[in-house]
């Protein structure tokens, strides 16, 4: 299981358009991809539960991926989180 | 709303028609394509107090006006004729909005024109109907005989609109289409002229020889006439000056459509009847009850499209031959289907209107006057016809399996089953019985009868097999969500929908569910339905930075809902006047695990506008 944390630090926090983002990121991959925030883990590939978090200006998150691809996904998602301007 | 200042001001601000290489409309929108975008003033016809919103997509250049939006083009085509040839797409399916080109959207928007060409008139045709059922009534009790003066002289009572059917709807689809309605039906008064209706005639045109049809009692054929009058009559009226338009426009279309519809309508439609004919003819001897399953089912589809005459011939000659035809008994239970799919509705309909005129059709149809029937509601509808068919089918098939024939051919309706005494006769009115029936227990059920858009949306009492409807969450304009100038929505990243210009500062539940998404900035908020559909409200673009303003959320996460609970309150117009987009976005953000149905209407409120069924595994 591969294993990062972010610290997220985008003024508006995981809105819908980043969540899209990640969420599309997490589903170009086969590996099971879960976000964590505040004690509470949600599948990375649900725009839904992505968003139900509510994740804000300088929360700390992980994310997980465990599968083959569990690496690839987690590089993929770094670098998406520094496209959108969500992490640095 | 002045709409010729409007179209003036809008001329004015999109650059001029110097600016303009093209202008349509669709349902709601002015589209114009622009040589040069920049020469437009967007934020200025923005703030035009007529005018929803500017989107530019797709390299169009798009001005939101609303349902009005077909008096602003007329009057921007008065100021500048020139604008009037542009790809005006409002012909055939003008009131719907325009979405992707689909066979499934052609062929509502067909049936829609056809139907639409009939409403004006149902009524005088339904009156006609059930006096034509009566004379049927009164020669089958021997109180007349249907050479007496007072039948023929009530029979051209009753007839006279069926047998000249091609007249009125030139009249009802012109003015639906827009074009000069008396030319229109000049030229389906020529079609049914006398010297037509002698199917032995041999003509040349510009000697091209010219295949004899009938087109009295046709409904096809003239209404591709008037479409293709559509196309044609623009031009001419490009073509001729002014002073001479009024005249040499309808003698150019009088002297080419009248020839190219005898030339090429009619002998479309001989080569098909005559194949259907043969085909049926062929079935029968093989396996008759495959023939009466299509016969039945499919008789009232052949009436439509004009192509059923070629089967009269067929059982003309039966006679002659065996001195009896099979053929003839399978169509009464395509008649008494349709009659059954009218009491089917009868039974079902809520509104009033229907409810009468579907009552009276019950009674015409079973004397085998079906038009009024098939026109004013069982097509209308949609659905009822399709339980037509199927009652029509299998009630076909029983009578053809039963052997049954016909002693005299005439029209098929329950006055003439004393002339199908034959072997057969006891199992073939079994076989007129399930085709009534069946037509009327299925349409009671799933014909759709109360659907307030009679769109084919499955009605609300049978939404148990996990179709779920998802309500207008604000009054506004809809539009599809291609045309959000946001690429992130407009792509469909998010998932499928469909967005909202708002007219109202309430935004309600879709759905009955849970709250699983509310953002403290009140600009959206997600709502987990009780079968698991997840939807999104996105409440304008970008508005996240807005921190809130303008934005209450009345609602907190894991909170219960029912559909059309407030959820938000927000100020859509100090939303704009800040400079965003208001747009809603109602997003499935699970859209993968289901299929979607899209309302065709274009007003949001409290409406359903979206069916999502769960895929199958």
């Amino acid at each position: 299981m591969e294993k990062k944390d972010f610290n997220i630090i985008a003024e508006t926090g995981i809105h819908a358009r980043p969540a899209t983002m990640l969420v599309q990121t997490a589903s170009k991959f086969s590996s099971d991809i879960n976000l964590e925030y505040d004690g509470k883990n949600v599948n990375l590939k649900s725009i839904m539960g992505v968003m139900s978090l509510g994740v804000g200006q300088g929360a700390n998150v992980s994310i997980t991926a465990e599968g083959d691809d569990a690496s690839d996904a987690i590089a993929a998602i770094s670098e998406t989180m520094t496209k959108e301007g969500l992490s640095e | 709303m002045d709409a010729n200042k409007l179209a003036k001001q809008i001329l004015d601000l999109v650059g001029g028609d110097g600016n303009i290489n093209a202008a349509w409309h669709c349902a709601t929108r002015l589209r114009f394509t622009l040589k040069d975008v920049n020469k437009a003033k967007t934020e200025e016809i923005d703030n035009l107090d007529d005018v929803i919103t500017v989107v530019q997509a797709g390299g169009q250049y798009q001005v939101v006006i609303g349902n009005d939006v077909g008096k602003v083009y007329d009057a921007l085509v008065a100021i500048d004729s020139r604008l009037g040839e542009g790809q005006d797409d409002s012909t055939a399916t003008a009131d719907q909005p325009k979405s992707k080109w689909s066979i499934k959207g052609a062929f509502n928007g067909f049936v829609t024109f056809i139907s639409g060409a009939f409403t004006p008139f149902l009524g005088a045709m339904a009156g006609a109907g059930i006096l034509k059922g009566l004379l049927a009534l009164f020669v089958a009790l021997h109180w007349m005989t249907p050479k007496s003066g007072t039948y023929l002289i009530w029979y051209a009572a009753a007839d006279g609109i069926f047998y000249f059917l091609p007249v009125v709807l030139a009249f009802t689809a012109a003015k639906q289409l827009k074009v000069n309605q008396f030319v229109s039906v000049a030229i389906a008064m020529a079609l049914v002229y006398p010297t037509f209706s002698n199917t032995h005639l041999h003509l040349n045109f510009l000697s091209i020889p010219v295949q004899s049809a009938t087109y009295t009692t046709t409904v096809i054929p003239i209404l591709l006439v008037v479409v293709v009058q559509k196309f044609l009559e623009p031009l001419f009226d490009k073509f001729w000056h002014e002073s001479v338009r009024n005249i040499l426009t309808p003698l150019c279309l009088l002297m080419i459509l009248v020839p190219l519809t005898l030339l090429i309508v009619g002998p479309i439609s001989n080569a098909i009847s005559a194949f259907l004919a043969g085909v049926v003819t062929i079935l029968y001897k093989a396996v008759p009850a495959l023939s009466g399953l299509v016969l039945g089912g499919l008789w009232e589809v052949f009436v439509i499209f004009g192509v059923h005459w070629a089967f009269a011939p067929v059982m003309m000659n039966n006679l002659q031959q065996f001195g009896y035809d099979p053929l003839m008994p399978i169509l009464l239970p395509a008649v008494l289907s349709q009659a059954g799919a009218a009491l089917g509705v009868f039974l079902k309909a809520k509104d009033d209107k229907m409810k009468g005129l579907a009552g009276s059709n019950v009674i015409t149809a079973i004397f085998g006057i079906t038009e009024p029937t098939v026109y004013g509601i069982t097509l209308k509808l949609k659905k009822p016809f399709y339980c037509a068919v199927i009652g029509g089918g299998i009630g076909g098939a029983i009578v053809a399996f039963s052997g049954v024939h016909a002693n005299v051919v005439g029209l098929a309706s329950i006055l003439s089953i004393p002339t199908f005494i034959s072997k057969g006769l006891p199992l073939s009115l079994v076989g007129d019985a399930v085709a009534f029936i069946l037509a009327a227990v299925l349409t009671y059920f799933f014909g759709g009868v109360n659907n307030k858009s009679t769109k084919d949306a499955a009605p609300k009492a049978a939404t148990n097999d996990g179709e779920t409807a998802l309500m207008a969450p604000v009054k506004g304009i809809v539009l599809p969500l291609s045309d959000v100038n946001d690429q992130v929505f407009a792509s469909e990243a998010m998932g499928k929908g469909i967005a909202i210009v708002p007219e109202d500062n309430v935004v309600t539940s879709p759905i009955s569910g849970t709250i699983s998404v509310a953002y403290p900035t009140g600009h959206a908020v997600g709502i987990t339905g009780d079968d698991g559909v997840e939807v999104l409200l996105h409440l304008g673009i970008d508005t996240v930075n807005l921190n809130g303003e303008h934005f209450k959320m009345l609602v907190e996460k894991g909170q219960q809902v029912a559909a059309s609970t407030p959820l938000i309150e927000f100020d859509y117009k100090a939303i704009k006047d800040s400079g965003y987009d208001n747009t809603v976005m109602m997003i499935i953000t699970n859209s993968k695990d289901y299929d979607f149905h899209f309302s065709e209407d274009t007003q949001a409120d409290n409406n359903d506008l979206i069916d999502v069924t769960p895929k199958a595994e």
